[in-house]
């Protein structure tokens, strides 16, 4: 089962074989007032694909997650050097209008934190600010993102209360439909379930299989089994560095390196 | 039982029943003066009381005080509200961690313990003072200018809860609005302000409570009226002054009169904040 495209994978430049690339990560380096968190990351996320990054705590998963909508922007002293290729233009240029990058790239956080209103206005809320569209199409709008974000069932007779009194695994598929509500060619998922419990969790894990024919998909995700059982390729990061990108299931039966093959049977992390 | 594991628990016994002492003493008081003033003061309500001016004395009632302290409160809270969250809110999410933000915090907390009079003094400098050039002469004293000065007492009060409870709101929830592309601007103003609102509100009633009580600053501004006025420009009477008023007054009638005042006063924040505490526990949300 040797995969000629495989073959060519090498530390400098980890392609993924399987799709046409969505993003291309090109030498990015990532720095924390200071300190470096990133030492050169290449990988190419496949489109419409999972792509699963997984790693030891502080290994620098979510701080790439971050990089790609450009989040980390919001605070000071954090700065990303190299390049983000998405659909032929570098995100990293700061040139690359911000409200666009968002529009594309939809984030999902590890709490679920719906915004302080009711469950209908959480997901109208952005793209009100995006479109100007009628009130119709609005509904249209939100019913469409509660169906993909497999929430509506559960919803659709009372959008008009606070989503605060959702469940937390609610909460979050809320959180999702209100990402894809912007019909994101993009959608990254930070460490999604870790505050869910197991059912929920499940959910989630089927909702990601469900959304990867519509979106772009990368999930940081500690667990490695729900890397195993819902993503495509995955990538194990350690110290900042980026140790190997391939297919999940190769990762996780014939891993390259020595370092993959520790952390994926227990030996540290 | 081992000797550290009794000394651990003799220790944990002290330091708790010296913390319930404590707590029991301040509660003391609290219940003390409570109890002193529901109980003289409801013995001295009579409907007279909400309909007779103080010009009458003995034979009149706290009605021009209560409706002058109404209005000067009122004045000095929509003085104050617009002013102070805004300010909270530049300090939590515009000016945090920064020099100039620190820098402010710590003259606004200065603010926070002035002393009232000082207040007045200053709004009589800057108020009262330059406006009788208006008065053509004559005294120009008014329930505006005692507005300014509460105002001014509950500016800081305002700007501090506006600002905790802002900073209170998990940064999550900015980054979750920011990675829709949403600007700072709304974000504060259609989140966090929402998510803030009951702490906020709360911080407003704080301050209203805080200074319906406030005598010292009116001497020198509202300067008091006996009789009954609903012209912000005019002198005007409120409950605490009358109340210091009466209070020194050697007649017996005139100290029930002024505990009756007292009861009004009390219940009114008494009420205030508890209706407050009911709205908000009604539509609660948390974050956790």
């Amino acid at each position: 089962m040797t995969d000629p495209a495989l073959a060519a994978n090498t530390a400098q430049t980890m392609a993924a074989p399987l799709a046409s690339t969505k993003m291309t990560v090109r030498d990015v380096h990532f720095y924390y007032n200071g300190f470096h968190a990133l030492k050169g990351i290449n990988m190419d996320i496949p489109e419409k694909k999972v792509t699963a990054i997984i790693g030891p705590s502080g290994c620098g998963k979510s701080t790439l997650l971050r990089i790609f909508n450009r989040i980390y922007a919001i605070y000071p002293k954090l700065e990303a050097k190299g390049e983000i290729v998405l659909d032929g233009e570098n995100i990293l240029d700061p040139g690359y209008s911000m409200n666009r990058l968002r529009g594309k790239v939809g984030m999902v956080f590890q709490k679920p934190v719906p915004f302080p209103m009711t469950i209908f206005e959480n997901v109208a809320y952005g793209i009100r600010h995006h479109e100007k569209i009628s009130k119709s199409d609005m509904e249209g709008r939100v019913e469409q993102a509660l169906r993909s974000a497999a929430l509506w069932d559960e919803v659709k007779d009372k959008l008009k209360q606070n989503a605060l009194g959702l469940s937390g695994g609610q909460q979050q598929r809320l959180c999702i439909a209100r990402a894809i509500a912007l019909r994101p060619e993009v959608l990254l998922l930070d460490e999604p379930t870790s505050a869910l419990d197991p059912i929920a969790t499940s959910r989630i894990e089927q909702l990601v299989e469900e959304l990867k024919t519509e979106f772009t998909i990368v999930i940081v995700t500690h667990n490695m089994q729900q890397a195993a059982r819902c993503s495509d390729l995955t990538a194990f990061m350690y110290m900042g560095e980026l140790i190997e990108f391939d297919r999940t299931e190769k990762i996780f039966t014939k891993p390259g390196k020595k370092q993959t093959e520790d952390y994926i049977t227990g030996r540290f992390g | 039982m081992s000797s550290i594991y009794l000394r651990r628990r003799v220790t944990n016994w002290l330091a708790m029943s010296l913390s319930a002492l404590a707590t029991l003493i301040g509660l003391i008081f609290l219940a003390w003066i409570l109890w002193e003033t529901l109980r003289q003061g409801i013995s001295a309500l009579n409907f007279k009381l909400f309909t007779g001016i103080t010009a009458n004395g003995e034979d009149g009632g706290l009605a021009n005080a209560m409706v002058g302290s109404l209005i000067i409160n009122f004045l000095g809270i929509a003085i104050a509200t617009p002013i102070g969250v805004l300010a909270g809110t530049w300090l939590a999410e515009y000016a945090n961690r920064t020099k100039l933000g620190e820098t402010i915090r710590f003259l606004n907390d200065i603010l926070l313990s002035a002393p009232s009079i000082v207040m007045g003094l200053f709004v009589y400098t800057i108020i009262v003072l330059p406006s009788t050039v208006l008065t053509h002469g004559s005294t120009s004293f008014s329930g505006f200018a005692g507005g300014v000065a509460l105002a001014l007492i509950a500016l800081p009060v305002i700007v501090r809860t506006t600002d905790e409870m802002l900073r209170l709101v998990p940064s999550t929830l900015r980054e979750a609005a920011l990675s829709l592309g949403v600007p700072q601007w709304k974000l504060t103003l259609q989140i966090l302000i929402r998510a803030a609102r009951s702490g906020i509100i709360t911080g407003v009633l704080l301050a209203l409570a805080r200074i319906s009580g406030e005598t010292a600053p009116l001497l020198f501004t509202a300067f008091g009226n006996n009789y009954m006025t609903l012209n912000p420009i005019d002198k005007m009477s409120s409950l605490p002054q009358i109340i210091y008023q009466y209070a020194n007054d050697p007649g017996d009638t005139m100290h029930a009169m002024a505990w009756a005042g007292a009861f009004v006063v009390t219940m009114f924040v008494l009420l205030l904040s508890l209706g407050s505490r009911l709205i908000f526990s009604r539509n609660k949300v948390s974050h956790d």
